[in-house]
């Protein structure tokens, strides 16, 4: 039952919607306002415990357009009422071997990695196609796949914006060390500058980039977020010698020091992947500068007094 | 007209050469020189002194002298490298004093085919670098990730050397056959260099309570003594 307009009545009217014939009729003077409705509901249901064998899909998955055609060849299937001659042919064409194989091995590998670290699918689809550039120049052979795969998301993350720490891709994979990593996303830069060109700048990394991330990770409060985002912006302009994510680490630490929930040096450390005792050096070289940085309206002076002297 | 090898720091440096006033110093010379014999490792480790043969990890005997301080890298093919030198004429001494100890031990060793293969400079411009900004500029020949690697790894096409810039304003400079290659590509990189120079910002704050100030500026003071 529903409320539309009739032309017939020139006003609305309540409105049937009669699902046999797909027609809707106006209830007040019976005239068909639509005839032939095509039902969009699902056609039927699919239980877990159904045999698999009469599935009634007409379609098969999404087309991927990395995968070498698309997937479109005609498999020989086997027949369900045991082994006959049929079979015969069946294990001949998969005796023949994918070609796609290394290929799709690859993209499940990055597809699990990604589920890991909660990436979107834009970083994802990004990572595939750079493994599939690295496989048409045919350089994947006798290369750890899953450093050359490591390297692959790291760089996808690099280029959508969104920057992850070789560490924590480190965390996630079990074959690779950052050496490894760092070696092969070194390799996988060099053969696609030749190809891709522009495209494979990265700029270099930033502390800011990674702020938001450590930050809800620690579950910090809206105001220490924008305390922190200032705070590294103005620690920019001084000559702090450490690797932008210590600085951030280290920041994080400052600010979180000065609010009134003091995280601990060991959550932060787990949460930006530095190590304690770099973020302690990191703080010993921003301590000077404390007062200069960090923004008037988070903290006075007299709070930065208590902030904990480093012991040099 | 020579210049001394080791008071190049004290020596008015030659301007016409070295405009930018800086003379890389040499660290390390890497040579080779075929021996032209097969050599007998065993042999030579058991009866050389200071000489280390282990065949499970390397196929060498490593052979150390004092003076000039070197270590050598001796193949049962009969080819030599030594490695640890300050100056290519202690690179070839060194070798030659190898080729004695083989020599001694009754081996035809000749002192065939010496050459550099490597020659690794430092120095320092003595003013800190803006190296992100110098990867923009020159990113065909830039790589800088300072997760990876605190220092800029240059590579010079015209000569053709690698140098490692680092934020302090300290350069390596390495894969140069002859000195002169160093000195060529320091003098290509120190204009770009002065052109990316770290302007210090330093705003002595006012406004700070006396205590925090006081401190603020002993450290301050510590700080800049320490990096300059």
């Amino acid at each position: 039952m529903s409320d539309s307009y009739c032309p017939d009545c020139k006003r609305n009217t309540e409105v049937v919607c009669d699902h046999a014939a797909g027609d809707t009729v106006c209830s007040e003077c019976g005239l068909v306002l639509e005839a032939r409705s095509i039902d969009e509901t699902s056609e039927w249901r699919t239980f877990a415990d159904d045999s698999g064998d009469h599935d009634p899909n007409r379609v098969g998955g999404p087309v991927n357009p990395l995968l070498g055609d698309g997937a479109l060849t005609t498999v020989i299937s086997r027949a369900a009422n045991g082994s006959n001659a049929d079979s015969s042919l069946a294990r001949l064409q998969n005796r023949g071997g994918d070609p796609d194989r290394a290929i799709v091995l690859a993209f499940k590998a990055i597809s699990n990695m990604a589920d890991r670290l909660s990436l979107v699918t834009t970083i994802k689809d990004r990572a595939s196609e750079i493994y599939k550039r690295l496989e048409d120049q045919k350089c994947t052979r006798g290369r750890n796949l899953e450093a050359l795969v490591a390297a692959c998301i790291y760089i996808a993350c690099r280029q959508e914006g969104k920057p992850r720490t070789v560490k924590e891709i480190c965390s996630i994979v079990a074959g690779a060390t950052k050496k490894e990593i760092g070696r092969a996303k070194e390799f996988i830069v060099k053969q696609l500058k030749v190809e891709m060109g522009e495209s494979m700048e990265m700029g270099t990394i930033h502390a800011g980039d990674y702020l938001r991330r450590f930050c809800s990770n620690l579950g910090m409060s809206n105001e220490e977020v924008k305390a922190v985002q200032e705070t590294v912006q103005k620690a920019g302009d001084f000559d702090i010698r450490r690797s932008p994510i210590s600085i951030a680490a280290a920041i994080i630490f400052m600010v979180t020091q000065l609010s009134e929930s003091k995280k601990p040096l060991r959550d932060i450390s787990i949460a930006t992947t530095v190590a304690e005792g770099t973020i302690k050096n990191a703080y010993r070289d921003l301590y000077p500068h404390a007062a200069r940085i960090i923004p008037e309206w988070y903290a006075k002076e007299r709070d930065l007094k208590n902030l904990s002297s480093p012991k040099a | 007209m020579e210049d001394p090898q080791g008071l190049e720091g004290s020596q008015p440096v030659g301007l016409s050469k070295h405009p930018s006033g800086i003379v890389p110093t040499l660290q390390n010379i890497v040579s080779t020189v075929n021996l032209d014999c097969k050599l007998d490792l065993k042999a030579i480790a058991l009866q050389a002194r200071n000489a280390e043969y282990n065949p499970n990890r390397f196929a060498a005997v490593i052979m150390r002298i004092r003076e000039p301080k070197t270590t050598a890298l001796m193949f049962a093919s009969g080819k030599m490298v030594c490695t640890g030198a300050k100056s290519e004429e202690q690179s070839r001494l060194a070798a030659r004093k190898y080729a004695r100890i083989i020599q001694k031990l009754g081996f035809p060793a000749k002192f065939k085919d010496f050459k550099i293969q490597n020659i690794v400079g430092s120095c320092d411009v003595k003013f800190p670098i803006r190296l992100e900004e110098l990867a923009y500029a020159h990113g065909a020949f830039s790589l800088y990730d300072p997760e990876l690697f605190p220092g800029l790894i240059y590579r010079m096409k015209q000569p053709k050397i690698v140098l490692l810039i680092f934020v302090s304003g300290k350069i390596v400079l390495t894969g140069a056959k002859a000195r002169d290659e160093t000195y060529t590509a320091f003098e290509n990189i120190y204009p770009v260099l002065t052109e990316f120079q770290k302007v210090q910002q330093w705003s002595p704050s006012c406004s700070c309570v006396v205590e925090i100030s006081s401190l603020v500026m002993e450290v301050s003071f510590l700080w800049q003594r320490v990096t300059t």
